[in-house]
């Protein structure tokens, strides 16, 4: 078997295996967590929320592709047809290609590799882009603003977010995922974090263009923003694409602050339940928030938005990562140089 | 102290808890939502839904072509062509109701002064072409025979207020 | 003149005014239903009880009459609780009907119901019920609503003269009605629905079609007879109605005679709304270029003594004009607008117009009706003979055959010879009137009868300066018109009895229905402009599909020489376009255009053919200056009796040939005799 994996073929074989096992749960809970959303905003509404297709509404998302597989794509006259296809393409391959440095269990990664938050970082930085470009493409002039928008909230929401990061790097003394959740084997980082890790979550809202700050959408005002061009299918992969960055986000989360696949108690039973269980889990409650926090919120206004970004949010990260090290130095708690 | 008190509040995030929670707490409460289709809520005989003309228990039809009810229209869905009928008595050749063009005030249901056109507890009168929204006669008649017993009752409800 | 004060206003009537025309005269409304301006005082509905100072108890102003220094009061609490009180009798036996009934909305005891009533009844009995009479074809009734104001009997027996109608038993039991079942053989039948204050007497083939706010009404002109009548137009859609009297006190102040009003259904039957074009013996539908094109073929190398043009009875002067000008362009002289063949000449207006004047009518004292019987030519008319009767001190005698003009008038013989009788009822007159008609005239020693009528009316003193006693009464609506436009044979061209049996290679009938069709040659080509399949049409090699009155802004002159003008009150059907206008496209197809383009440009060029079309309804006094008569020989009279010139009133013309209503009022009046043998 070993020895058949160790072949280039087998290699490839095993890479496409590793990336469906992973991407096929994604995208079905990506479909689950549309009707998730609707559930939870309903309830939270004093509503029902979709009970009609299936048990509980149970086949509402499948329903729902269908109805965008089968509507007619429509690219507008004045569109640059080759970028206003790439757009959404990109949005989602962006929100794919993240998942390979998540580890849902001890080891249970698709690359490991040692720069991984970097890798992440990266990665969804250049989210953004299929926003921009899919708002220039579409010759509109909300797709235009939204892109604006949504330009400005990204760079504005990830200094402070690079910057809550490297205080969990300086707890965890390593850029690989898996060695970040290892450290938090005693403590989870949201405790001793606790004010980086709400600025944290506050951060991948604005960064996934999430309620209160989707103002790159902005229904109310600019109808749509960015995606006010697309239908169909196109659409639907900005939708995917938006979906899987949440999940991405909150795995993000649960890996930096609340333990990855660390059960929450560390004795028996609690520690019999397989990792990926509390991962997911973890996951699930991060995604409660993002519903939660969306039911409960207005959208803000762009202003008020640069300024949490840059008045409030920086200083304060800046500070607590001064904190944290002064406090990690003066104690002697800076973990040891990682195992290469 | 003020400052102090507001900056604390701010930074202990208290107005997103008290949100937060208000919405939590509403996320156990009782849905109000019913089962549309299955279950329905219920409608005061005031409702103002789909028009029917009515008969006389007789079997006769009670529009006597007053046009009261045109007249008073006022989104002008309403058209109304009279002659004698062959025993003298004055009769609609024509009623027709432009359900695109009304507004469902419920005047023509107050100025009738036979109580023949109304507008009934229907509400669910979706159809797939515009067409079929320009009623006829023929259409109200029918209408008003389907509905007749609930018609009546409605009436009868709300008779004391009138 | 007496003074009084109304309600505080001063203001001063004649003496023998009553104390309504007073409250009037001070701008006050009085309610009122059995009080008609036009009918005698009856007193019974008691509506117009106004308060008189020293008067013990309200009085009824109708029949009140005014005294100086009087002071009346018609707004206090004694006016207004005798008001309700008199609504609130007047309601006990009228049904509530209102929704079903044709007159709610324009009903005078709804509205002064609403305005003086109270807000409810206290008669908690039954309400009495009574059989609905037959009064003809045209008036529908509903006895149930009568509140015997008694307008309608005194309407038939005063301004109609016929005194059948009348009110039997009393109280409660009274019932108005004609007393044995019968049609009403009155041509002024209409006007009862008009002055039934309620909807007792309604408009029978108008019943239950339509509600007055639904009508969209329009200011016209009658063309049914000659007197012009003001008539306003009710159309919804592109269907007119009904059609009412609009007040004119010069001419039919507020009647109308049943022809003019009830043959509207005629417009929708039997119309031209396409152009045809005669192929192989038969019409076929074309389009107006086709139509045109066949026309131009025919007048390709045409000389123009061949052509000829015939004006009808019901033209507008507007496309009479314009057929005159595309006649001139082509060179024809041949124009008539005599279809019945009528003596009369143009140029000179006193001798084919009725100078008296209608209004005239009632200043004079003395009235000689030659070969004419208005009862049949101008019923409205006739109404102001009668009316002039009335006031006494005006003999009425007549020539021809015998008839029942509703008044008394005295026989002189069916010949013209029995004229010469006439001079001793004339004699003596100060103002003495010669009617002639064009039962007279359409003979053929019909100049000769023109021209002993104008010396009698010269011989009696008829002409003077200060009084025009020589009147001809026209039949035909466009008659006049067409004279003062010189619609007649020019130098050296045909008339129409010339015109007919080959005359002419083209004939062109404007409207024009009223002769013998068949006396056409059978090489003629025949081009019919007009709006009803009628006689003309059925002989046509192209049809032109025009305009009916109702349908095109025209100018028509009425028998007086009153120049009035008409509104479009609807769109003519399909194809059909006014005629002036199709007139001016053919013109352009022959490569000679009329100089006009719009309407307006046809009414300055009427102007400018006679300058009468100037001035609208305002007619000068006219008296004779010039005593020459007409150039007929009186002496050439012949000696045949006199014929009516309108046999049946109620088919005079193609649009109430085809109305069914016309009809039916022919089934029931004018051949009575087939009724009889059912």
């Amino acid at each position: 078997m070993s020895v058949f994996i160790a072949t280039p073929f087998g290699t490839l074989l095993l890479t496409v295996a590793q990336t469906l096992a992973m991407l096929v749960p994604v995208l079905m809970s990506v479909a689950y967590l549309t009707l998730a959303e609707r559930k939870v905003l309903a309830a939270m509404q004093a509503r029902k929320g979709p009970n009609v297709v299936g048990p509980f509404g149970l086949w509402q998302p499948f329903a729902d592709a269908l109805k965008m597989l089968t509507k007619e794509t429509i690219i507008p006259t004045g569109a640059n047809r080759i970028l206003f296809m790439i757009a959404p393409l990109l949005t989602m391959t962006l929100a794919m290609i993240a998942w390979a440095v998540i580890p849902v269990n001890d080891g249970w990664a698709v690359a490991d590799i040692n720069v991984g938050v970097l890798y992440l970082f990266a990665i969804s930085s250049l989210g953004v882009y299929g926003i921009v470009v899919a708002g220039w493409a579409s010759n509109s002039k909300y797709a235009f603003l939204g892109a604006l928008r949504s330009a400005a909230q990204m760079v504005s929401y990830e200094v402070s977010m690079g910057f809550v990061i490297v205080t969990v790097l300086l707890c965890a003394g390593s850029l690989n995922l898996t060695q970040i959740v290892r450290a938090q084997e005693h403590v989870w980082f949201f405790i001793p974090l606790f004010p980086m890790f709400i600025v944290f979550f506050i951060s991948i809202l604005a960064e996934t263009n999430r309620a209160p700050f989707d103002l790159a959408e902005g229904e109310s005002e600019i109808v749509g923003g960015f995606h006010v061009e697309y239908g169909a299918m196109t659409f639907g992969l900005f939708f995917l694409g938006e979906y899987a960055n949440m999940i991405l986000m909150s795995a993000m989360t649960s890996i930096l602050f609340l333990g990855g696949w660390l059960s929450p108690i560390p004795f028996p039973p609690f520690t019999w339940v397989p990792g990926p269980i509390w991962f997911i889990l973890k996951v699930c409650l991060v995604l409660f928030m993002f519903f939660w926090v969306r039911a409960t919120f207005p959208r803000f206004r762009y202003d008020q938005l640069m300024r949490l970004g840059w008045k409030v949010f920086l200083p304060l990260s800046l500070g607590w990562l001064v904190l944290t090290a002064g406090v990690l130095l003066a104690m002697g708690w800076l973990p040891g140089t990682p195992p290469v | 102290m003020a400052f102090l008190d507001r900056t604390a509040r701010s930074f202990l995030l208290g107005e997103l808890i008290s949100g937060m929670s208000l919405t939590l707490k509403y996320f156990f409460r009782q849905k109000a939502t019913i089962n549309y289709p299955y279950e329905k809520g219920p409608i005061s005989p005031r409702f103002k839904g789909e028009h029917a003309l009515r008969r006389y228990p007789n079997g006769e039809e009670r529009c006597i072509a007053c046009k009261l009810c045109e007249a008073v229209c006022p989104a002008l869905a309403i058209t109304i062509e009279a002659e004698p009928r062959d025993d003298g008595s004055r009769r609609t050749t024509r009623y027709d109701i432009d359900m695109t063009k009304c507004i469902y005030c419920g005047l023509c249901e107050e100025s009738c002064p036979v109580d023949a056109i109304v507008e009934g507890p229907n509400f669910e009168f979706a159809v797939e072409t515009r067409e079929e929204l320009l009623y006829n006669k023929e259409r109200l008649l029918s209408n008003g025979d389907r509905w007749e017993s609930e018609l009546s009752k409605r009436l009868e409800l709300d008779a004391p207020y009138r | 003149m007496a003074k009084l004060t109304v309600d505080g206003t001063e203001v001063e009537v004649p003496n023998g005014a009553s104390v309504l025309q007073a409250c009037e005269a001070a701008g006050v409304e009085i309610p009122r239903f059995c009080y008609h301006e036009r009918l005698s005082v009856a007193g019974n509905c008691r509506m117009c009880l106004v308060e008189v100072e020293k008067a013990p108890k309200p009085v009824a102003s109708c029949a009140y009459p005014v005294a100086d220094g009087m002071v009346v009061k018609t707004d206090t609490a004694v006016v207004r609780q005798a008001r309700r009180g008199v609504m609130e009798f007047l309601l006990i036996n009228h049904p509530l009907d209102c929704p079903i009934c044709d007159q709610g909305g324009e009903c005078d005891l709804q509205d002064q119901a609403y305005s003086y009533g109270m807000d409810h009844s206290r008669f908690a009995e039954n309400k009495r019920a009574v059989k609905d009479k037959y009064l003809g074809p045209l008036v529908k009734t509903f006895m149930t609503r009568c509140i015997h104001c008694t307008r309608c009997i005194r309407f038939s027996s005063e301004v109609a003269g016929v005194a059948e109608m009348g009110a039997t038993s009393r109280g409660e039991n009274m019932e108005v009605g004609t007393y044995i079942e019968k049609a009403l053989t009155t041509e002024l039948s209409g006007n009862l629905i008009d002055i039934c204050p309620v909807g007792a007497l309604l408009n029978k083939p108008y019943s239950f079609t339509a509600r007055p706010w639904e009508l969209r009404k329009t200011d016209s002109v009658d063309v049914h007879d000659a007197l012009g009548s003001n008539i306003r137009v009710d159309a919804r859609g592109s269907e007119v109605l009904r059609i009412l009297p609009r007040t004119n006190e010069d001419v039919n102040e507020e009647w109308l005679g049943d022809k003019s009003r009830f043959s509207h259904d005629g417009l929708k039957r039997r119309r031209l709304d396409k152009p045809w074009v005669r192929q192989d013996g038969k019409l076929r539908p074309a389009s107006w270029p086709e139509a045109f094109g066949a026309i131009a073929a025919k007048l390709k190398d045409l000389p123009g003594e061949r052509i000829g043009a015939v004006a009808g009875d019901l033209c507008d002067a507007e496309s009479m004009v314009a057929l005159k000008d595309l006649m001139a362009s082509l060179g024809s002289q041949n124009l008539d607008c005599r279809q019945d063949g009528a003596a009369l000449e143009g140029g000179r207006r006193d001798f084919y117009t009725f100078n008296t004047t209608v209004a005239g009518i009632e200043d004079a004292d003395a009235i000689l009706l030659v070969g004419s019987n208005p009862r049949r030519e101008a019923p409205v008319l006739n109404a102001r003979i009668r009316k002039r009767l009335n006031q006494g001190g005006c003999p009425v005698a007549y020539v021809g055959q015998p008839a029942d003009l509703t008044y008394a008038a005295r026989h002189l013989g069916d010949g013209v010879a029995a004229m010469e009788d006439a001079a001793e009822v004339l004699r003596g007159a100060k103002r003495p009137m010669v009617i002639v008609g064009q039962g007279a005239l359409r003979r053929p020693d019909g100049a000769a009868v023109l021209a002993a009528a104008w010396a009698l009316a010269a011989s009696v003193g008829a002409l003077t300066p200060e009084w025009h006693g020589f009147n001809v009464l026209h039949t035909a609506a466009a008659r006049v018109g067409a004279l003062d436009l010189g619609f007649l044979p020019g130098p050296g061209g045909k008339a129409l009895p010339a015109m007919l049996g080959g005359g002419v290679d083209l004939l062109w009938l404007l409207g024009a229905d009223e002769f013998d069709t068949a006396a056409i040659g059978a090489d003629t080509f025949v081009v019919y402009q007009g709006h009803h399949g009628d006689r003309g049409a059925a002989r046509a090699d192209v049809i032109l599909p025009g305009a009916a009155y109702t349908e095109k802004g025209g100018t028509y002159v009425n028998t007086e020489g009153r120049v009035q003008r008409g509104y479009v009150s609807v769109q003519p059907p399909g194809e059909a376009r006014e005629d002036w206008a199709i007139l001016r496209a053919f013109s352009a197809v022959l490569g000679k255009p009329l100089p006009y383009d719009s309407i307006q440009d046809v009414r300055d060029r009427l102007a400018a053919v006679n300058p009468v079309f100037k001035t609208l309804q305002d007619l000068p006094h006219r008296g004779c200056t010039d005593q020459a008569g007409p150039s007929g020989d009186p002496a050439g009279v012949g000696r045949e009796p006199l014929q009516p010139a309108v046999p049946n009133y109620y088919q005079t013309n193609a649009i109430n040939r085809a109305s069914a209503t016309m009809a039916e009022c022919t089934r029931t009046y004018a051949a009575p005799v087939l009724q009889a043998a059912e």
